[in-house]
């Protein structure tokens, strides 16, 4: 029986969580274009490891595909921003007539119900308070609350820029890392890495995949149906799908708003709805399980707490970032606790013929 | 033409990975990968390099990563009936150990201390888990070294066994 180090709690783990969240809840504003970086930078590093495993120097193939992606993120700002920034401020141009036309619409179907109804006057005057006149209100706001969100395209600079040198210098950060660690650390050290390498990496890069997959299908969707403004649409739809569920919801409603006063009938904005149900189902039957293969899974209340607690604290940034981060958690409450049951030997491994080995 | 080419090739080739690539093919764990495969186990690797004296594991310690020396010496020491290290291997560049930590969570059975200051590759269980996933024909490679490495020993022990039951029967 070889002698055992006593067990000690995972205080350590629990130290470093505090801390890094007390740090995040402080600094959570300077840090958005760090933590977009890192999450491009995640995205990007399977190609310089398809290199890297064949022979080249990973700052030599990272200039090299930095330039190429550089170009991609130039024209795509170049082209996409100008059209759908323009596409919005031509909605929010036409909103103030949409909202008279509404207005205009609601009126008459007051008029109608307070008529021709018993009570109908009541009913109105109750639907006045209760619904109408919060609503009205809100609705010439949606457009600075879409176009609220450009100035989050700033980043598309600074953005490319920290993950030039996340990409160049994190292997070498890592293995000074590794290499300044008490010995004993290292295998913990490493498993926690790999852990968290796989979850977060997994999330990241099926989140984007996820949002390019609405947008495109939304794009394509909103074209063949002939609405307005599909690429602003289809930008929404995809950046809103960040936020997990939201990008179809979203999609939905401004696209259908739109179609209703496009075409003044209820049939297309059904279908706007019918395509934007077909592309969550879609999402969900072919995308996500392709892209939940290998990542954490949530439970649904995990889950839903998490954006909730993330939006209530850090606003849209803790939407975005809320379920990384429970993932990153998940993780590293995984990896304390495992190395706490093992070195405290509460969890026997399994044999291979399925019987518990005991430790002595 | 060729030497714009050797110049281009110079520019983009990082030499401490082939240098490593070399190293690693070598190695009986990597009988039959071919250069991308030996590439992307590589990857799979942590370096570090431990001071003269410096423990890697200690006897009880729960391990989950396989050791290859890369440089220098280190030294496997188990603990005698009083308590006292014993030596029982010193290994030098291209000897692995630790390998049954990649197969199950149990404590390390002996210590391993560097000798002199030497540069360890280090293979993590999880890698391990990816490789076998991702690049099957790799995975395959290193369980089937493995295999071998603990049917050798499971001979030896048989023999050993035989051969202590040979001589309490006569």
């Amino acid at each position: 029986m070889p002698p055992r180090r006593p067990p000690t709690p995972p205080w350590w783990t629990l130290l470093i969580l505090a801390a890094m969240a007390w740090g995040f809840y402080h600094l959570h504003d300077a840090l958005v274009p760090f933590l977009l970086s890192f999450a491009l930078a995640f995205l990007l590093n399977p190609v310089v490891h398809w290199f890297e495993v064949r022979g080249f120097r990973r700052e030599q193939v990272v200039m090299a595909i930095y330039l190429v992606v550089a170009g991609i993120i130039t024209m795509t700002a170049n082209w996409v921003l100008p059209a759908a920034t323009r596409e919005l401020a031509l909605l929010e141009g036409k909103v103030p007539g949409y909202i008279t036309r509404a207005k205009e619409l609601v009126g008459a179907a007051q008029f109608a119900v307070a008529h021709r109804l018993p009570f109908g006057a009541h009913v109105v005057e109750s639907w006045n308070l209760k619904l109408y006149e919060p609503v009205m209100d809100q609705l010439p706001k949606i457009p600075a609350y879409v176009l609220g969100l450009v100035p989050l395209f700033s980043l598309l600079f600074l953005v490319p820029f920290i993950t030039f040198f996340m990409l160049m210098d994190a292997p070498t950060f890592l293995q000074k890392g590794i290499q300044i660690l008490p010995s004993r650390y290292v295998e913990q050290a490493l498993h926690l890495l790999s852990e968290l390498d796989a979850a977060l990496g997994n999330y990241i890069r099926g989140v984007l995949i996820i949002a390019g997959a609405i947008g495109v299908a939304s794009y394509v969707g909103l074209v063949a149906l002939g609405i307005n403004y599909p690429l602003a649409i289809a930008t929404l739809a995809g950046i809103s799908s960040l936020i997990p569920y939201l990008g179809a919801v979203m999609g939905m409603a401004v696209g259908g708003v739109i179609a209703f006063f496009q075409f003044q009938n209820l049939a297309m904005p059904l279908k706007v709805a019918v395509l934007f149900v077909g592309i969550r189902l879609g999402d969900e039957a072919i995308v996500q399980p392709f892209v939940a293969k290998h990542s954490v899974h949530l439970h649904p209340m995990v889950f839903l707490f998490a954006l909730m607690a993330g939006g209530k604290v850090f606003g849209f940034i803790g939407l975005v970032f809320a379920v990384p981060a429970v993932c990153m958690l998940k993780a590293v409450v995984s990896v304390a606790w495992d190395w706490y049951v093992s070195e405290a030997q509460m969890v026997l491994d399994q044999g291979v013929d399925g019987s518990e080995v005991p430790y002595c | 033409m060729p030497s714009v080419l050797d110049s281009l090739k110079r520019f983009f080739e990082d030499r401490r990975f082939s240098a490593r690539l070399e190293f690693l093919r070598d190695l009986p764990l990597c009988e039959g990968l071919r250069r991308h495969e030996l590439g992307s186990l590589q990857q799979s690797f942590h370096s570090r390099v431990y001071k003269e004296g410096e423990a890697l594991f200690l006897e009880g310690d729960i391990g989950r990563a396989l050791f290859i020396v890369e440089s220098g010496k280190v030294e496997l020491t188990k603990r005698g009936p009083d308590g006292s290290p014993q030596r029982i291997a010193e290994l030098g560049p291209g000897s692995l150990f630790g390998e049954m930590a990649l197969l199950e969570q149990l404590p390390r059975s002996a210590s391993a201390i560097a000798v002199e200051k030497s540069e360890m590759l280090l293979l993590y269980r999880s890698k391990l888990d990816e490789i076998l996933h991702y690049h099957p024909r790799i995975g395959v490679a290193v369980m089937r070294h493995l295999a071998r490495l603990l049917s050798a020993r499971l001979r030896r022990v048989s023999d050993q066994v035989t051969t202590a039951g040979a001589s309490f029967s006569r």
